[in-house]
């Protein structure tokens, strides 16, 4: 088994090359002619042709053959990365399941087994991996380039596609249905690492907070006087959320803040909590004000939730 | 009214020259008045262009806001689909079709104004947005339930809805005309099968158009009331939101092949004669275009091949996508095949359409990897697309207008355009073009999505984004060149004979521009090019 | 130029009559788009519909917009005062057909039938009220050429009236469809 984004690499390098011959054929041909037949002193009246036959019919067989080869190879492609999902039995390993939620404008991802991850997704290495793909407002787009082609996620319908990554890495995608102000900061990222690492990554993600200490604890205190509870979830604090918003249990386990618009630390999470309109004018974050001495501690928190 | 009258009448009644154009109902006239449009918002539309572009010329740039860039594409691609595309096109339908049939005009010259009057004002109100809360902002296609009331809050898609009604109810006036004038109108002696090949672009288009445009009309009127009396036709809370994407690529896709077919009949009218040579397999080249049109009503799911649909849909959708290249195939040959063996003046006009050629045969090819559903799954709602869309619709129908308009332009105006400075924009859109589009395809292989208004750095994508921002302004500068010069002959006396390029279709048998009623004696046509029957008394065709 | 063509005997060889088919022929397409629509959510709106739909109301109505086609024929025939008598007849048709569609879209209100209330609402109010405006344009038309004649005698071409009969069956036509689809429809 290898990432369907291989086999459709492989199809379309020939795809290609088919295309560029054409090209180059016709091109050739017409700069050909152009220099051949370009006006001259002397040249003589050209002769009235209306037309050929055998050379329609010539022409129009042609290209068909070259598309029946298209399509042939094709329908392998399409076969080879099981056009038909939900995966069958055909695979050596039992794929792991999560339910991604698109949202405007960032990623949530569920586990089966309670386990809830938002914006960044761990994989195991050598394990396929069934997303279903469902949509929380509007048309999204799953896309990581290096591992599959897109799915579309539509409100009201579960579509589905598979992973499948061969090396450990960071694999970087995007929203790719364009799916409103804030489109451009839909992205998204992949971790393949080892299978005992993601175990590891699960389970964690799968667990409450890290209970926080000193100016973190002052931090939850913040975090929970505050309307943020409102939206996010933050589990071992009581906080539900509304489900619109990043679970924010692990939230300084992440690489990136707003689905990608800011690296995270603390000085990024800091000007990401007093300001967030000001990198991702449009999504659903609201600016709350605190005072720099509550921003403090609240950042110190959010850092601390690996 | 022509513009020659108009351009005769004395200083002092400007304002009822004005008035004339206001009243005119000469297709002539309305032909330029259709033309003019297409080209001022062309200029609005590329301008918009331009602010995407430099707002995308590095990353993380604020030129313009998010929510700005979002209107500003969507005004972008609806302008030039709606405003430049079928406006141009429809205006050289207009001017030459009664022309190149030995008629006095359309079949209803008064209908006619109001077409164009309707998409003029539909375009309007389309841009009175602006001043109205705010432009469409969903893109040219206005996906539900983005572009419900929930996910666009402003005034704007209803603006898109109204002002595509009002223009597209213009359009299908404009080809019933079209139809029913090609149908009755036609000279003695010019049967079907002498039609010049414009004339028969313009009927297919015209079957295409009311074919397609009735559906949008419907879409449109359904997503109004979604938005306005809370019906749920596409809103994904029970309705569906892919029955608002079949509806609109069920008009959408015939709509590019509306705007490719003319342009295609602008080809076979300048290769042909620049070459010195009949068209090559004419029949053929009828015949591919009524294949062509019959195969666009049975592909517009390959814009949805990554919505989930069966995989049966998906190859049914590939496979006719795929048999397309065929007839397209067959003109690009035919074109081919008049050249070779013939006589070539390269002039502005055949540059263009030399250009046409080479540039349509790389958007069509990139569409045929396109219709390869993997391959879509990988590239669809990407750089990519944007790619190919540009090199059909600019390196393809674009070109083919600018040829259209080298070699009419006499026709019309009375006047030539420069041809050193006609060489300078062909080069500078050229190259300019190609510096925009060619770097898009590498863009979107490497994952760049479209629609986006920024990006991040360090993903290897800041180098062609530039490279496109630059070609930008190098394709503004030349249109640039080309505005000037049509200024420039515009001002010069009127020195245009009534043939100035040896041509053979009727339009030239006439003064360059036509008197009011277009012949002073009914022409004589016993082929398809009565001109060169009249010129070679010897050697007719058959 | 025109003048060799005008005298044309066939049908579709006068240009009024040529526009007018090809105008319903897109206007056919409009509609199809929309009945399209309506059969793609057939099955989630079929339970309001045997639910709360009037057939056979709906049917005697709709007897009286079938034979107004045949009145518009006679009408179409004899151009002149026979005919106008006719269009009148037509139009006196149309509109108790139109005041039937009003009495069943005040009942399905009261229900709370709402093109808000549910799919059922949505399709089905559009797709009947598009066709709604249909016949009320073509009332107006048909009474615009029974106005224009009876004022100024012969000013008005037969081609006009064969116009108007045209469009006059081609919205008849679409309620053959439209009813069999939406009333009928909840029969299967
Ligand atoms: C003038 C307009 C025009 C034209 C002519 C075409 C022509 C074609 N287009 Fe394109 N298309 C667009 C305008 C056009 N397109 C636009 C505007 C969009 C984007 C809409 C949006 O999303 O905003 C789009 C998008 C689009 C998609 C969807 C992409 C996506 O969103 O995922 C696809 C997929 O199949 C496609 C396919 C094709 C094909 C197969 C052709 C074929 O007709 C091409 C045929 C021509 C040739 C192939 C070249 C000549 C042929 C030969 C020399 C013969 C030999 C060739 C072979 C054997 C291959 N187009
Ligand atoms: C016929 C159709 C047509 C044409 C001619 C063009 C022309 C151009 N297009 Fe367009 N484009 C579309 C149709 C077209 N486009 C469509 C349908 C879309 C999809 C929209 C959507 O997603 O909804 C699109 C989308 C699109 C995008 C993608 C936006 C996004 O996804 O975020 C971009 C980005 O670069 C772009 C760029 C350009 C450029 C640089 C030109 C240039 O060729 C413009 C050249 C013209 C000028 C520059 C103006 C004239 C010059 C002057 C007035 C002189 C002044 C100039 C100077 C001072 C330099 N277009
Ligand atoms: C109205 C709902 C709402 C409120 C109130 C709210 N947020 Fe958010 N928050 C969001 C949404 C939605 C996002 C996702 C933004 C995006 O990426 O588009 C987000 C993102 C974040 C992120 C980044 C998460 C990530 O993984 O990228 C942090 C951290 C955060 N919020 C903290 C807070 C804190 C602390 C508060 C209170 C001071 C707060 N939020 C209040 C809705 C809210
Ligand atoms: Cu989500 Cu684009
Ligand atoms: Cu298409």
């Amino acid at each position: 088994m290898r990432p369907s984004a291989e086999a459709i690499a492989d199809l379309a390098l020939v795809v290609g090359a088919i295309a560029l011959g054409i090209f180059l054929l016709v091109t050739g041909v017409l700069l050909a002619t152009m220099w051949r037949y370009r006006l001259r002193p002397g040249a003589p009246e050209p002769r009235q042709i209306a037309g050929d036959l055998r050379l329609e019919i010539g022409w129009t067989v042609a290209p068909l053959l070259a598309l029946a080869a298209v399509f042939v190879l094709m329908l392998g492609t399409m076969r080879e990365i099981g056009a038909s999902l939900p995966i069958a039995a055909d695979t050596d390993r039992i794929p792991l399941r999560v339910t991604v939620v698109a949202h405007q404008f960032w990623w949530e991802y569920r586990f089966d087994g309670g386990a809830v991850a938002a914006n960044e997704l761990h994989i195991p290495v050598g394990v396929p991996v069934e997303l279903d793909l469902v949509a929380a407002d509007v048309i999204h787009d799953f896309w990581v380039p290096a591992l599959a082609g897109k799915s579309d996620i539509v409100p009201g319908k579960t579509n589905h596609l598979r992973l499948f990554a061969r090396q450990p890495g960071t694999y970087e995608g995007a929203c790719a249905e364009f799916c409103g102000v804030q489109h451009a900061w839909m992205r998204l990222v992949v971790f393949a690492e080892p299978e005992p690492e993601f175990d590891r990554w699960l389970a964690v993600q799968g667990a409450a907070r890290q209970a926080p200490a000193g100016e973190a604890a002052r931090g939850e205190q913040v975090f929970l006087r505050n309307v943020c509870v409102s939206c996010h979830a933050l589990r071992g604090t009581g906080a539900a959320g509304n489900g619109a918003a990043p679970d924010l249990t692990h939230v300084g386990g992440r690489t990136t803040i707003g689905t990608g618009v800011l690296r995270n630390d603390a000085a990024a999470m800091r000007a990401w909590l007093a300001d967030p309109q000001r990198y991702k004018p449009g999504s659903a974050m609201p600016l709350v004000r605190l005072d720099p001495g509550d921003l403090d501690a609240l950042v110190a928190y959010m850092e601390s939730l690996h | 009214m022509t513009t020659a009258e108009v351009a005769a009448v004395p200083r002092q009644q400007a304002g009822d020259r004005y008035a004339l154009w206001l009243r005119t109902v000469d297709h002539k006239d309305v032909g330029i008045l259709y033309l003019l449009t297409g080209v001022a918002f062309f200029v609005i539309g590329g301008l918009e262009a331009l602010v995407l572009r430099l707002q995308l010329a590095a990353p993380r740039q604020g030129v313009v806001d998010p929510h700005l860039y979002d209107q500003l594409f969507t005004m972008h691609g609806t302008t030039m689909v709606f405003l430049v595309m079928v406006p141009l096109l429809i205006g050289f339908a207009n001017y030459l079709v009664p022309l190149m049939i030995g008629a006095s005009d359309v079949a209803f010259p008064r209908l006619n104004a109001l077409s164009f009057w309707l998409t003029l004002f539909g375009g309007l109100l389309l841009y009175f947005s602006f001043v109205a809360g705010g432009a469409p902002d969903a893109g040219w296609f206005s996906y539900a339930p983005l572009a419900e009331r929930a996910g666009s809050a402003t005034s704007g898609v209803d603006y898109y809805i109204l002002g595509l009604g009002v223009a597209g109810a213009g359009t299908i006036i404009g080809a019933i005309n079209l139809l029913v004038t090609i149908a009755l109108l036609r000279c003695p002696g010019m049967t079907f099968g002498r039609l010049p090949l414009f004339v028969w672009m313009v009927l297919v288009t015209s079957v295409l158009i009311l074919g397609a445009y009735p559906a949008f009309s419907a879409a449109l009127v359904m997503l109004f009331l979604d938005r306005h009396l809370g019906a749920h036709f596409f809103d994904g809370a029970g309705g569906d939101p892919l029955l608002w994407q079949h509806v609109f690529w069920f008009f959408g896709h015939p709509e590019v092949y509306i705007m490719a077919l003319p342009a295609f009949g602008i080809i076979s009218e300048v290769v042909p004669v620049f070459s010195g040579k009949r068209i090559f397999g004419y029949r053929f080249m009828a015949g591919s275009a009524v294949a062509i049109a019959f195969l666009s009503f049975s592909v517009w799911a390959h814009h949805m091949f990554a919505v989930g649909l069966s995989t049966a849909e998906n190859i049914f959708f590939a496979v006719s996508s795929m048999l397309i290249a065929v007839p397209t195939g067959v003109k690009i040959f035919n074109w081919l095949a008049t050249m070779w063996g013939g006589r070539i003046r390269f002039t502005v006009a055949m540059l263009f359409a030399v250009g046409f050629i080479a540039m349509f045969l790389i958007g069509g090819l990139t569409g045929v990897t396109l219709a390869v559903v993997p391959i879509d799954w990988q590239v669809t709602d990407s750089y990519y697309v944007v790619a190919h869309l540009h090199y059909v619709l600019f390196g393809g129908t674009m070109f083919a207008l600018f040829a259209g308009a080298y070699y009419w332009w006499p026709k019309m105006t009375g006047r030539f355009l420069s041809e050193r400075l006609g060489r300078a924009h062909f080069w500078g859109t050229f190259i300019g073009f190609n510096l925009t589009f060619l770097p898009m395809h590498w863009l979107g292989v490497q994952g760049m999505p479209r629609r986006v208004y920024t990006y991040p750095a360090g993903v290897g994508w800041e180098g062609s984004n530039l490279a496109a921002t630059i070609g930008a302004l190098v394709l503004g500068l030349a249109t640039l060149v080309f505005l000037f010069n049509a200024a420039r002959s515009l001002r010069g006396a009127p020195s245009a004979p009534a043939d100035p390029w040896d041509a053979w279709t009727l339009e030239w048998a006439t003064t360059s521009p036509p008197p009011t009623h277009n012949f002073e004696a009914a022409p004589a046509v016993r082929s398809a090019r009565p001109l060169w029957d009249r010129k070679h008394p010897d050697l007719p065709d058959r | 130029m025109i003048a060799h063509r005008a005298g044309t005997p066939s049908f579709f060889g006068e240009k009024h009559v040529l526009a007018m088919c090809v105008f319903i022929a897109s206007e056919s397409i409009f509609f199809l788009s929309v009945i399209a629509i309506y059969l793609a959510y057939r099955q989630a709106t079929l339970g309001t519909a045997r639910a709360n739909l009037d057939v056979t109301r709906t049917f005697l109505f709709s007897l009286l917009l079938f034979s107004s086609s045949a009145t518009m024929a006679l009408a179409a025939r004899s151009p002149g005062p026979r005919g106008r008598r006719w269009l009148l007849v037509t139009a006196g048709l149309g509109a108790v057909f139109l005041g039937g569609q009003v009495s069943e879209y005040v009942r399905l209100l009261a229900g709370g039938i709402r093109p808000s209330s549910d799919l059922f609402g949505t399709t089905f109010f559009t797709l009947t009220g598009l066709h709604g405006v249909h016949v009320l344009v073509g009332l107006v038309a048909i009474v615009a050429v029974a106005a224009v004649s009876w004022l100024r005698g012969d000013a008005v071409r037969p081609t006009a009236w064969e116009s108007v009969s045209l469009y006059w069956h081609f919205v008849d036509a679409v309620w053959v469809v439209v009813f069999t689809t939406v009333y009928l429809g909840t029969f299967v």
